[in-house]
């Protein structure tokens, strides 16, 4: 325990922490900024419609959902490999084992921190997004009403829990990219590139990487799974996600295993030098 | 504090490659409790390895490792609540505060009081600024918090590799004072350093290794002694009388005249404390020494058997004066 509440303490006091949610916050407002500017100013109906089903509520919070994990998805890779990759790159993991601490327990506590940082981080975004699709309605005209919609708070808790397991994963994946590579800027860096690689290879073979991370995360909220175009990971809106919710938070916890697997594994194995 | 059969550290036909490379070659140390060892080697000799492999960073390939009296391996890393390390740099957070790091650490491994934190803070002489992030500190500052961290547990062995890192001459007689604290108080002290004369200082029994083997352990004072000589300065005419004079005295092989512009020097491989006898036994035959030097240290015992040599040549700049440096740093008028 005391190893988890320290590693909270680091996760506190580390700049990564709070550049990486302010940075989910911003984009986030951005894109509302741009989805009300453009619903108030769009020629088409069709787009004009799109863009005011993000302010309409109780579809708003699925929806805001989905918009976060597209944006947190890459964020929460980056952020899990900056965390699991310093480790290495700054000798504290070594120290640590030195002093004959356990391995695998290191770096399972570890990532525990890191999913606790992301799940606070999605709260604050989910806050934010609300907020901000509330504030969009009001511009637009939208009536308010659906936001006290009971079916729409009843499905709240299971909407963010699926959420808050996607973007574990996704952080598992940076963390695990991270331990192997035993560097911050090469798990950084190749955790980047598999996100993109998987969003373009997914536009030509849907049917097999629907299967994967991050097409898998992009799906488990999204009202648009089954055929849609999804707004989630694997390269922000680029994915078509097939995958149903159910399916899809089952194959997001496998590769959350396999990832927080693969890194306690190499770290356990692992000869440290450096 | 003892383990029972006065062996704090000892290992036996460790080996280890990296690759193609060799970096431990059947390597045997025997380190008894209660001491300060130094531990020295060349660059490349498999310091870093020994001490990784001693605290359980990485395998050796094959040789047994006995840690506080007891076998160790994988399976063991609770043996290490009772060692101390500081391997290579020291490892910290540049984000948090020298005592947060300290805490982190204390975090993982054996427990540690809060107390025991700022104890160690004092010590080094980090308490003013234990509330700074480590960014801001200077190499010297790490490695003081280096050495807190590594003692955090209050360790029965500690490992120190290259601890005077960085420390000011102050830092490094502090240092000195605390290790020579810790090995008074029971506790064992196993130190890799180059500055071999801060080593001949500080310990009392010392390993040298070269390409991964053992080459020589023992009492500094002892090696020292065994490795003992004396240079005798003569007229340069006078030097093969004298080496034959001096042979009975010190037993074949031991007498080595210096060519070169050393001319005029002999070297006398015999007990140091034998120079009157020397001296004698040259006036005995009407041969009279113009100086007489005896002693050597361990920077000379080392890079005699280690077959290292000096980077830059004695005599480079400085064409009065010649003698090897192998040996004219250890030599006292």
């Amino acid at each position: 325990m005391r190893l988890f509440v320290a590693d909270l303490r680091k996760l506190v006091r580390r700049p990564a922490s709070w550049v990486t949610l302010v940075l989910l916050l911003a984009l986030l407002a951005l894109i509302l900024v741009v989805l009300v500017a453009a619903a108030r100013t769009s020629t088409e109906p069709q787009a004009a419609l799109g863009a005011r089903q993000f302010v309409t509520f109780p579809g708003a919070y699925e929806l805001v959902l989905t918009l976060i994990l597209g944006i947190g998805g890459l964020l929460a890779v980056t952020y899990g490999a900056a965390i699991g990759g310093s480790e290495w790159g700054w000798g504290t993991l070594k120290a640590a084992v030195a002093r004959g601490e356990s391995r695998s327990r290191y770096t399972l506590l570890n990532f525990a921190s890191v999913a606790v940082f992301t799940w606070l981080g999605l709260l604050a975004a989910f806050v934010l997004g609300v907020v901000g699709a509330a504030v969009g309605g009001l511009i637009l005209g939208v009536p308010p009403g659906g936001i006290t919609d009971p079916e729409g708070l009843r499905r709240l808790p299971e909407l963010l829990g699926r959420a808050g397991l996607a973007l574990a994963m996704n952080a598992a994946f940076g963390y695990a990219v991270a331990t192997v590579a035993r560097s911050q800027l090469a798990g950084i860096a190749v955790g980047l590139g598999l996100f993109f690689a998987e969003g373009i290879a997914g536009l030509f073979l849907p049917d097999v990487f629907q299967w994967f991370p991050f097409s898998a995360s992009s799906a488990v909220t999204s009202p648009l799974s089954g055929g849609g175009v999804g707004a989630g990971g694997g390269g922000a809106g680029a994915v078509v996600t097939q995958l149903d919710q159910n399916t899809a938070i089952v194959v997001v916890c496998v590769w959350l295993v396999v990832a927080i697997v693969v890194a306690a594994a190499f770290t356990e194995r692992a000869e440290i030098g450096g | 504090m003892t383990t029972g059969s006065g062996v704090a550290l000892a290992t036996q036909g460790l080996a280890k490659r990296y690759g193609s490379r060799v970096a431990l070659d059947g390597l045997d140390l025997r380190v008894p409790e209660g001491v300060v060892y130094g531990f020295l080697g060349p660059n490349g000799a498999g310091k870093t390895t020994t001490m990784r492999i001693l605290t359980g960073l990485v395998r050796a390939d094959a040789g047994q490792v006995e840690l506080l009296g007891r076998p160790f391996g994988r399976r063991d890393r609770r043996r290490l609540f009772d060692v101390g390390a500081l391997i290579e740099s020291p490892a910290f957070y540049p984000f948090l505060s020298g005592r947060e790091n300290l805490r982190a650490l204390a975090a993982t491994g054996a427990p540690v009081s809060r107390a025991r934190i700022d104890e160690l803070l004092t010590l080094v002489n980090l308490r003013d600024r234990a509330g700074d992030r480590v960014s801001g500190y200077s190499l010297g500052m790490k490695q003081r918090l280096g050495i807190a961290a590594a003692l955090l547990s209050d360790p029965r062995l500690l490992l120190l590799d290259e601890p005077a890192n960085g420390l000011d001459p102050a830092g490094i007689v502090g240092m000195r004072d605390t290790l020579r604290a810790l090995a008074a108080a029971g506790k064992t002290v196993f130190v890799s350093s180059h500055i071999l004369s801060e080593v001949q200082q500080l310990v009392d029994v010392v390993g040298i290794i070269a390409r991964g083997r053992l080459v020589r352990e023992g009492p500094v004072s002892e090696l020292l002694r065994e490795a003992g000589a004396i240079r005798v300065r003569v007229a340069p005419d006078e030097v093969a009388a004298a080496a034959e004079v001096l042979l009975p005295v010190a037993g074949t092989g031991s007498v080595a005249p210096v060519s070169g512009p050393e001319a005029g020097w002999l070297t006398v491989r015999i007990d140091p404390t034998r120079g009157a006898e020397v001296n004698r036994v040259l006036a005995d035959v009407g041969i009279y020494a113009s100086r007489l030097e005896s002693g050597t240290t361990l920077e000379g015992l080392f890079l005699e058997l280690t077959g290292s040599r000096p980077d830059v040549a004695a005599d480079a700049g400085s064409p009065g004066s010649s003698a090897p440096a192998a040996s004219s740093t250890g030599w006292q008028s």
